[in-house]
């Protein structure tokens, strides 16, 4: 089962991260893979166990499931439901930690899953490279523009 | 029961800051207010439950136990059995974490622990700023060098 890590530095206090990332249907307004993004049934964006479906630019649909999310300990976690890509049992963990002698924030995103035989590492690299470091970018941009 | 918090990032991967803080009798190699150290008894320092004695440049003398030591998660964790300090059940934990973006290290250092209500904000201040980010800043220091 492949394990992927990525962590980087924001040089940004938490709070204005969080503000960002803690809205589990706002990942259209800065990763640059997704074109759009809706909760299923209306939902909260912050209730347990609530859907996004979202579009890739590529046409391609997902849905993931909110599994945990916490404002104390600025983290969440959030499964795979359905994707036209083979990440199987997919689990991913988001946290954020205050770096405090810079007021900037630690953000560590990590996730397991299973893959069809032979492409672990082709899938580990697309998911860390494409969607973690890319996230991290578009934020490092996102927030640069004012729109934190 | 007051709470220490200070976190850093030092520019060098994480096995090279491990290789310097794991040795829980190395602190007057890292630490500019420590002068001398020894692990009571010849017990190894990463015998979990071993215990340093410890003198400050000051001549504050203290003696702490290892509570916990991963060369897997890269933590340390201690409690203080005797200083200077108006406090007790203190506990703390050193944790380091890699930035895989720059394969740099995110380093941590908490504690927590007892005392009168009025000393407390001194308390926290004191071995936040003057003990734990201190021995950050030197750390980084070291590192850079």
């Amino acid at each position: 089962m492949p394990k992927v890590v990525r962590s980087t530095v924001i040089a940004a206090p938490i709070e204005t991260v969080w503000a960002v990332l803690r809205d589990f249907n706002g990942h259209d307004r800065w990763h640059p893979a997704v074109a759009e993004s809706q909760i299923e049934r209306g939902q909260p964006a912050d209730r347990i166990g609530c859907v996004r479906r979202f579009r890739l630019q590529d046409g391609s649909e997902l849905r993931e499931r909110l599994l945990t999310l916490s404002d104390a300990d600025m983290a969440f976690s959030y499964c795979l439901l359905e994707t036209p890509i083979p990440l199987l049992n997919y689990v991913a963990h988001v946290r954020l930690v205050p770096v405090t002698d810079a007021d900037h924030t630690f953000w560590h995103w990590e996730s397991r899953f299973d893959t069809p035989a032979g492409r672990e590492a082709e899938l580990a690299t697309m998911v860390g490279e494409n969607i973690y470091n890319g996230g991290f970018a578009a934020i490092r941009e996102h927030l640069a523009r004012g729109e934190g | 029961m007051p709470r220490v918090y200070v976190s850093s990032v030092i520019e060098v991967p994480v096995a090279r800051v491990w290789e310097r803080v794991r040795d829980f009798n190395a602190l007057p190699r890292w630490v500019p207010a420590v002068r001398e150290s020894r692990i009571e008894n010849g017990e190894p320092a990463d015998r979990v439950g071993c215990v340093r004695d410890f003198r400050l440049q000051n001549g504050d003398r203290l003696r702490e136990q290892l509570l916990g030591l991963s060369d897997y998660e890269y933590f340390c964790s201690y409690s203080i059995l005797e200083s200077p300090m108006p406090l007790t059940n203190y506990v703390a934990t050193l944790r380091l974490t890699p930035i895989t973006d720059g394969d740099r290290t995110f380093a941590e250092w908490s504690a927590e622990f007892d005392c009168a209500p009025e000393v407390a904000d001194g308390l926290v201040s004191n071995i936040g700023q003057n003990v734990f980010l201190a021995a950050f800043s030197a750390l980084k220091r070291q590192m850079a060098a």
